[in-house]
């Protein structure tokens, strides 16, 4: 017997545990410094640190390990799009109808000025349109943290969250509809290239569905216990994700659908508005220090001027499908500026469809990447940027609430 | 300078009401007045549509009625005004007098010079006076009547406190009070009742020496429950929570019009400091027990319960509500007193039916909209 088998032996036991705790405090405490310190948005801290000890920089966090903790990645992604299907209110979209009809604007036009931007740059064809079509969806985990960071809150608030959960299922069901092109552009066969597309995005929304009427049922069962229907929703949003996965369809899409279906379809009001306050925080946190380290500063090098390119011609898509409708709805231009700049950020979610893709055929992937990720690392450092000092000159953050002092 | 009062239609009436802007997500208060306001501006509508103190309120008021009828109609014009704007904006409308479960340290002052006064002097009782009312505005012809009146109507404030009553919870709980948002009103430093003077000029006096004093600039200063307002040529009533639908509220302001003419024509009490020593309690108590309150008569000196007396008042307006067109109305508020239910009955019940607060008020603004 080895005497000193109780003292602790390299590699570590429960390395996983350690690696996850200082990913969560090295992030807060970046976030905690570019807000006291830099005047930033704190998901910008969060990024930062992650880029910081990531295989960019400083490698503490390397390729093995953003792959242990991808799972995190995926059930902070099922959260965020739960709560971002739950914000899609088609009676909302009924009402008023120009509403969609703006976010059809603002989606298509994003895609078509990215497109068209990179085949100046002689992009590939298939490659241009699934990177357009990433172009089109904002990210919803920078638009929820940040709200919930700055405490905003308001019809604009309301409003770019209700055109994000919008130009997100545009996004997903086109890039599931693109893989369809990817196959027979790597000389798969039509069954293949139409089965994949339709099997992922009505898996999906059925899983999502399953889900849904399994939530219902149990919060009756609960009753109206905030804290009871809080664990169980994240108790299936986590199942859900895992079970997307083995069936290999679309996480993004079961889980936004989850979300919608509790929003539209709850007839009796059965589950309850939880809010994802003080617990989710830990995701968010975990989500943006591990995509922070997922980004890589060669690609700016390599592709930085098509990832500039396409970052303004993305702006301008949907500066101009927003202004557009923006009477109609009753809303001032000047708001529905704001509200394009607000939904500036495209990220995490864009990673994950690229990882997507390059699951199917590596090479695809690969150049994909090369082409969004230039795109990605500016965003990311600016998009929570733009999106804060989009809602507060709105006046919806608590920023905007410091009221000048009355005259005497 | 004294207060010029502008003679007005005796038992003319007109309403206000501060109302509720909702999230459809959470249910909570919503920030949105000012951009609701700016909708509302584009299109044509009856009435004033005006923001209030925080940023999640808005107050409609109508123009001036003789026919509680044509009041209601109007009220409905503006209440479909409103919503179908608020609908635009994806918001939801409510009436009821207190938000079962905002937060009040969360209330953002809407932004306009007066508010941003008011919050500066009051600190948080400013954002705590996030709270809903009606206020009652019954014409009278000159300021000596609106002194009278003010006194003799005193006796029956407490039957529109019960009547209107429509905020049993706040911040979350329930506060075994049928209105609690008069607590809320109690805590201003000039709140409670206008002092016993006589007539009108001896009105002006105490108003100029309260100027004089620099303890109020204008008759805004003062948050009474009843006060003439001169630029009107009316008494206001201001003790009454925004009731769950613009029925309700019309309703009542039939009653005070009828309980004016009343008091005005048949002049069956003068005005008695009595009605002002058993005030604060009958008060209390028609805002803790709503219909069911113990009542006090100074001028007999009986107890008997609140709903009792409402019951004896209704009987005794009859002739004058025949005279204004308002018997219908009566006859409901009459109705609804054997079972002593209210507003607050109603979203109590409500609560203990669906089991969250977030329920009840998305119930209680499908009321309000009439759905």
């Amino acid at each position: 017997m080895d005497d000193a088998s109780f003292l602790p032996a390299f590699p570590f036991a429960a390395a996983n545990l350690m690696l996850v705790g200082a990913v969560l405090l090295c992030g807060l405490a970046a976030g905690q410094v570019f807000v006291r310190f830099l005047r930033l948005p704190r998901i910008t801290g969060f990024v930062a640190a992650g880029l910081l000890l990531g295989p960019a920089v400083l490698n503490l966090i390397d390729q093995t390990m953003l792959n242990e903790l991808s799972i995190f990645v995926d059930i902070s992604l099922g959260l965020i799009l739960f709560e971002l299907g739950r914000r899609l209110d088609f009676r909302w979209l009924m009402r008023d109808r120009w509403l969609l009809a703006s976010s059809v604007a603002e989606s298509l036009l994003s895609f078509l000025l990215v497109f068209a931007t990179l085949r100046l740059f002689n992009v590939g064809g298939v490659y241009a349109a699934t990177a357009a079509a990433i172009a089109m969806a904002t990210s919803p985990a920078v638009l929820l943290m940040v709200i919930h960071d700055r405490r905003a809150k308001g019809p604009l608030t309301e409003r770019m969250l209700a055109l994000t959960a919008l130009n997100n299922v545009f996004a997903f069901l086109l890039i599931t509809l693109l893989f369809g092109f990817v196959h027979l552009e790597y000389k798969a066969n039509w069954v293949k290239a139409v089965a994949h597309p339709l099997y992922m995005i009505f898996g999906s929304i059925v899983l999502g569905y399953l889900a849904f009427m399994i939530a219902r049922w149990l919060a009756r069962w609960l009753g109206k216990r905030e804290d009871a229907q809080f664990a169980m929703l994240l108790g299936l949003i986590v199942t859900t994700v895992g079970f997307a996965i083995s069936f290999k369809l679309s996480v993004l899409l079961a889980l936004l659908a989850f979300g919608v279906f509790v929003k539209n379809q709850d007839r009796d009001h059965d589950l309850m508005a939880v809010e994802f306050g003080p617990g989710a925080q830990f995701f968010f946190v975990v989500l943006f220090v591990i995509t922070g380290a997922g980004l890589q500063l060669s690609e700016l090098a390599v592709a930085g001027v098509v990832g500039a390119a396409f970052v303004v011609a993305r702006l301008a898509g949907k500066l101009v499908g927003l202004m557009m409708f923006a009477p109609l709805s009753g809303l001032s231009q000047n708001k529905a500026a704001l509200l394009a700049v607000g939904m500036v950020p495209m990220s995490a979610i864009a990673v994950v469809m690229v990882q997507g893709a390059s699951a199917l055929y590596p090479e695809f992937g690969a150049r994909l990447s090369a082409i969004v990720l230039s795109a990605v690392v500016i965003l990311e450092l600016v998009g929570p940027l733009a999106t804060q000092w989009s809602l507060t000159r709105a006046g919806e953050t608590e920023e905007a609430a410091r009221q000048p002092e009355p005259k005497q | 300078m004294s207060l010029e009062f502008t003679n007005s239609d005796a038992f003319t009436m007109g309403v206000e009401l501060e109302l509720m802007i909702l999230s459809t997500h959470d249910w909570d208060l919503m920030r949105g007045a000012e951009d609701l306001l700016a909708l509302i501006e584009k299109v044509e509508h009856p009435g004033e549509i005006k923001p209030e103190i925080t940023e999640s309120m808005i107050e409609i008021s109508t123009s001036v009625h003789r026919d509680y009828r044509e009041m209601l109609a109007e009220l409905e014009a503006i209440r479909d005004t409103v919503l179908t704007q608020a609908q635009r904006l994806n918001l939801a409308i409510s009436g009821g007098g207190a938000h079962p479960f905002q937060h009040w340290a969360e209330q953002r002052i809407f932004p306009k010079e007066r508010f941003f006064h008011l919050h500066e002097m009051y600190g948080y009782l400013a954002k705590q006076f996030t709270v809903f009312g009606q206020h009652i505005h019954i014409g009278v012809s000159c300021g000596d009547d609106a002194v009278y009146l003010t006194h003799v109507i005193s006796r029956y404030i407490p039957h529109f406190i019960a009547l209107s009553a429509s905020s049993p919870f706040s911040q979350g709980i329930d506060t075994a009070f049928d209105s609690s948002r008069l607590n809320n009103i109690n805590a201003f430093p000039l709140s409670g009742t206008m002092p016993f003077v006589k007539d009108w000029a001896d009105f002006n006096a105490y108003f100029d020496s309260m100027r004089d004093l620099q303890v109020v600039e204008s008759m805004k200063d003062f948050y009474w429950d009843i006060r003439p307002k001169p630029e009107f040529g009316t008494i206001e009533i201001r003790v009454c929570d925004t009731p769950l639908t613009v029925r309700k509220a019309a309703m009542i302001g039939a009653y005070a019009q009828a309980l004016a003419r009343h008091l005005m024509l048949d002049r069956p009490h003068e005005p008695s400091l009595d009605v002002y020593r058993v005030y604060s309690f009958n008060r209390f108590t028609a805002c803790r027990y709503g219909l069911d309150a113990g009542f006090i008569d100074a001028h007999s000196r009986e107890r008997r319960t609140l709903k009792e007396d409402i019951a004896v008042t209704l009987k005794t307006l009859a002739p004058h509500a025949a005279a204004l067109g308002s018997g219908a109305a009566l006859a409901e508020i009459s109705g609804g007193l054997e079972s002593a239910q209210n507003d607050s009955s109603w979203l109590r019940e409500t609560y203990r039916s669906t089991g969250a607060l977030s329920d009840v008020v998305r119930l209680q603004s499908g009321r309000w909209s009439n759905e």
